[in-house]
């Protein structure tokens, strides 16, 4: 089958993937995938959440070893002992979560492995050239539209969008023949996006090629040549751009066809007139200037913007993670002073950065899962009894099709997706009645993001308060009573539920 | 059809060998402890010495390292170390035995050791909160603070002519010191800190504190509250530890516990908790590693003999590290970030 192939592709494949198996313990990640990646093109893997497109990218980028099967290279055997290596040898992988290591310089995360290039001397503990350092790191920053970052700063300090972007900057500059990139755009913001979209077209018009993994159907079909799709850690199909339909990928993907809505369908923005929370003129320093905003009782407040308007601030301002610096919030009336304040007002809370903010990564997802909702489980708000958790945990586990192998494995093993289903779980199971949700759906395939909305707007029903905080202006559109557009710590816009909003309109004042 | 039944069958097994293997690992530690205990048990039989006695001695020995290490779980399990409790162990019996010989009070001897023991830990932990410091450090501080006043103390109320100590009066606390009072003593500690640990809400938000403090902290989980909280209950074991070390020997020099701060830590180690606490923490870890410990000193002073300590300590060291890499090797598979 593969000569065929060969043959009607007239070229030699760049990186041929033969029989890989992987198995981890109990799961079989990967179950015979073959597939072949021609020079000039864009390659989209897709699947399922756990389907197994992180583990495939990440054995082809040296970070784990297949347990059989063979990777040919440029038509030699391919191998690579780390990530670093296969950079090197011309194939580099963005990650799907945080790549950077947040406790040193952005150009010591650029320059990763290689920061004796900058020793003054030869010797081995000779200081290095800082300033050489930085200005090279700034220059390979540029190549991502990153123009304002100095290459000494902490790269801890940034936030998670340009974390992104210097991790892709780390591995265009390297020059690889192939690029990974592993659903990175829901971490990028609109204009990140066209950097990465500008940066793959550059690779295909080079003879270069790219992966890439993404649940965005419609960045898939309008990014991608090709398809390979993975279910269960099985090759399923090989789809040609021509064939590409948007129901057809879906079917493909989830092995059923994905019917009714997607977001909600009505267009009835009404809520209840009850104020819940409330913002007097918030102010941070560099986040937040003078924002003034009331939140219903059964409403859907979108907001949107770039990713430093502010929003993500402002979200865990609502929280009371953040201490507003001049201003007032008041919660039901009453001011909050930490998370535990908002939680016993039954606030919850979706970070973002879902590897550092949101999971603890070396726990069960029972564990993960429980901790919020111990309130609302344990006997005389004190006892924990096993049973009692069990029932609990695995009631989420069974809704949002969390895949694990019982609720006892790690989260840390988890996929992205269904790491993503851990932490919506976490806090929509202890009943919530305001829930803040930053990028709630990132990661989520297809089947499961419908699922969230129908959940979300199930919840609005029942007169809960939802603020979503979103990059994906689509989301926000299908699902808002109200969206708020913010930009430089400001409310930009406001608009109400409507048909006939579209995304330019929003984007307009955006930026 | 006959491949879907055919995976679900590997499935099965690999599931048992998955689960099999787990457990064989969580079971290490008693089997390790065990075999220490058969090799004891052989040698005092080759070599005719008095099982009661031997036993009896081995007993005193480990009860109040596992009593203070039971305490002291919570600390790790938070990820974080106290240097300290060798010295808050000093610490409280000195008070206790000053305060008896100064009122004659059994009960002001028992509620200023307890006070003493809880006092110390959380002064360490609210001193941290305060300044905002990782809680180790404060004990460091602390360790040295606790030592120098017990010693002065002893020094000035020295009783004996040789080394400085203090005493209590000799049959003062024989109510309490046979094995059974001790273990029903220790027991009762014990069962207390498992309740707390595993079956309560404070115990869940230690372990999740320890794992991720910021995610923790977004889960509406104070670190101060929950740090003083497991000081307090590590400093209640300091107390009923120093109790059982003054029922053990009524008198209180500067070396007495001298040892313990470190055993503590090898204890737990031996016991199958990991180092960096969180999820994994298990509050049975201080028992089964404080006897083995135990165990594992007395066979190598009998077998090496105390002429030679320090290959015993060298062999106790590599054992030491031997489990700390075994414990590791099982959460150190590589992970991608995905
Ligand atoms: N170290 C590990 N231990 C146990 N299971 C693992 C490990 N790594 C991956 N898995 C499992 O392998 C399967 C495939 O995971 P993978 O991350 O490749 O999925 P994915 O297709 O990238 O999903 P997503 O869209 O959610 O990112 C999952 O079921 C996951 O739980
Ligand atoms: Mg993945």
């Amino acid at each position: 089958m593969t000569q065929e192939t060969i043959v009607i592709q007239e070229k030699e494949p760049l990186l041929q993937v033969r029989n890989i198996v992987k198995t981890f313990g109990i799961v079989k990640a990967l179950s015979d995938v073959s597939f072949d990646l021609y020079p000039g093109e864009i390659l989209g893997l897709i699947g399922e959440n756990g389907s197994g497109k992180s583990t495939v990218s990440s054995i082809i980028a040296g970070m784990q070893k297949a347990d059989s099967g063979e990777i040919f290279f440029q038509g030699k055997p391919w191998s690579a002992s780390s990530m670093v290596d296969a950079l090197d040898k011309g194939i580099g992988m963005i990650v799907q979560e945080t790549g950077t290591i947040p406790g040193i310089s952005v150009a010591e995360n650029v320059f990763l492995g290689e920061i004796e290039r900058f020793r003054v001397s030869h010797f081995p503990f000779a200081p290095l050239n800082k300033k050489k350092m930085n200005q090279e790191a700034e220059k390979i920053l540029s190549l991502v539209d990153l123009h304002d970052i100095s290459g000494s700063l902490m790269t801890g300090a940034l936030d998670f969008v340009t974390r992104k972007l210097i991790e892709i900057a780390k591995v265009i500059s390297k020059n690889p023949s192939i690029m990974i990139v592993d659903e990175t755009s829901t971490a990028l913001n609109q204009t990140g996006r066209q950097t990465l979209y500008r940066l793959m077209k550059e690779y295909r018009n080079a003879g270069k090629a790219v992966i890439f993994i993404s649940h965005d159907l419609d960045e898939v079909i309008e990014q991608c040549d090709r398809l390979i799709v993975l279910r269960d850690g099985h090759f399923i199909q090989d789809l040609p751009k021509k064939d590409f339909s948007e129901d057809g990928i879906k079917k493909l993907m989830v092995g059923r066809s994905v019917a009714g809505d997607y977001y909600r369908s009505d267009y009835d923005g009404s809520f209840d007139p009850e104020v819940v929370m409330e913002l007097k003129d918030a102010s941070i320093p560099g986040s937040l200037d003078h924002v003034s905003l009331q939140i219903h009782k059964g409403e859907i407040l979108g907001i949107s913007g770039l990713s430093h308007c502010g929003m993500h601030t402002l979200g865990k301002v609502l929280f009371g993670a953040r201490q507003l610096s001049d201003g007032e919030y008041l919660l039901h009336g009453k001011t909050v002073k930490n998370e535990a304040n908002a939680m016993r007002e039954k606030v919850g809370y979706v970070a973002k950065d879902r590897d550092t903010e949101s999971l603890n990564l070396n726990a069960s997802v029972s564990d993960n899962i429980a901790i919020a909702g111990l309130n609302s489980f344990s006997r005389g708000n004190f006892l924990v009894l096993y049973p009692d958790e069990k029932k609990y945990v695995n009631e989420q586990i069974d809704e949002l099709q969390i895949k694990c192998f019982d609720r006892s494995q790690f989260v840390s093993t988890l996929s992205g997706g269904n790491k993503q289903k851990v932490v919506f779980g976490k806090w929509v199971g202890c009943g919530s009645e305001i829930l803040i949700l930053d990028c709630p759906t990132r990661g989520v395939d297809i089947g499961v993001k419908q699922f969230m909305y129908h959940i979300m707007y199930q919840l609005k029903k029942e007169g809960k308060t939802l603020v979503l905080i979103s990059e994906e202006l689509p989301e926000l559109l299908g699902m808002s009573d109200r969206l708020i557009v913010m930009k430089d710590g400001k409310i930009q816009k406001e608009f109400p539920r409507s048909k006939d909003l579209r995304d330019v309109d929003v984007i307009n004042y955006m930026i | 059809m006959e491949t879907a039944k055919k995976t679900q069958e590997e499935r099965g097994a690999g599931f048992r060998r998955y689960k099999t293997k787990n457990l064989v690992i969580e079971l290490l530690p008693i089997i390790v402890l065990a075999l220490l205990f058969a090799i004891y048990m052989t040698v005092i039989t080759i070599r005719g010495y008095k099982m009661e006695l031997q036993l009896t001695r081995l007993f005193n020995q480990a009860i109040v390292l596992v009593t203070v290490a039971t305490g002291a779980t919570f600390i790790y399990a938070l990820g974080s170390f106290d240097i300290s409790l060798g010295a808050s162990v000093l610490f409280a019996c000195t008070m206790g035995v000053l305060t008896y010989n100064a009122t004659s009070s059994v009960a002001l001897l028992l509620l200023v050791i307890v006070a003493c023991g809880v006092g110390c830990s959380l002064l360490s932990a609210s001193l941290a909160t305060f300044f905002k410091i990782p809680p180790f450090v404060t004990t460091v501080a602390m360790m040295s603070v606790l030592s120098a006043i017990a010693t002065t103390l002893i020094n000035i109320n020295n009783t004996s002519g040789g080394t400085a100590s203090i005493t209590l009066p000799l049959n003062l606390l024989d109510p309490i010191s046979s094995v059974w009072i001790k273990a029903l003593i220790a027991g009762a500690f014990i069962l207390l800190c498992v309740f707390v640990f595993n079956f309560t809400k404070v115990g869940r938000r230690i372990k999740f504190l320890g794992g991720n403090p910021t995610c923790a902290k977004l889960s509406g989980i104070p670190a101060s509250v929950y740090t003083i909280i497991a000081f307090g209950i590590a400093g209640l074991g300091v107390g009923i530890g120093a109790l059982l070390t003054l029922a053990y020997t009524p008198s209180v020099s500067s070396g007495t516990a001298g040892s313990i701060g470190m055993n503590i830590f090898v204890a737990i180690v031996f016991g199958g908790m990991p180092i960096s606490g969180g999820a994994k923490s298990k509050i049975y870890a201080s028992l089964i590693g404080g006897f083995s410990y135990m165990l594992l000193n007395q066979i190598l002073l009998w077998l090496i003999g105390t002429s030679m300590n320090g290959v015993a300590q060298i062999i106790s060291a590599a054992l030491f590290l031997l489990i700390v890499f075994l414990t590791s090797l099982n959460y150190r598979t590589r992970l991608l970030p995905r």
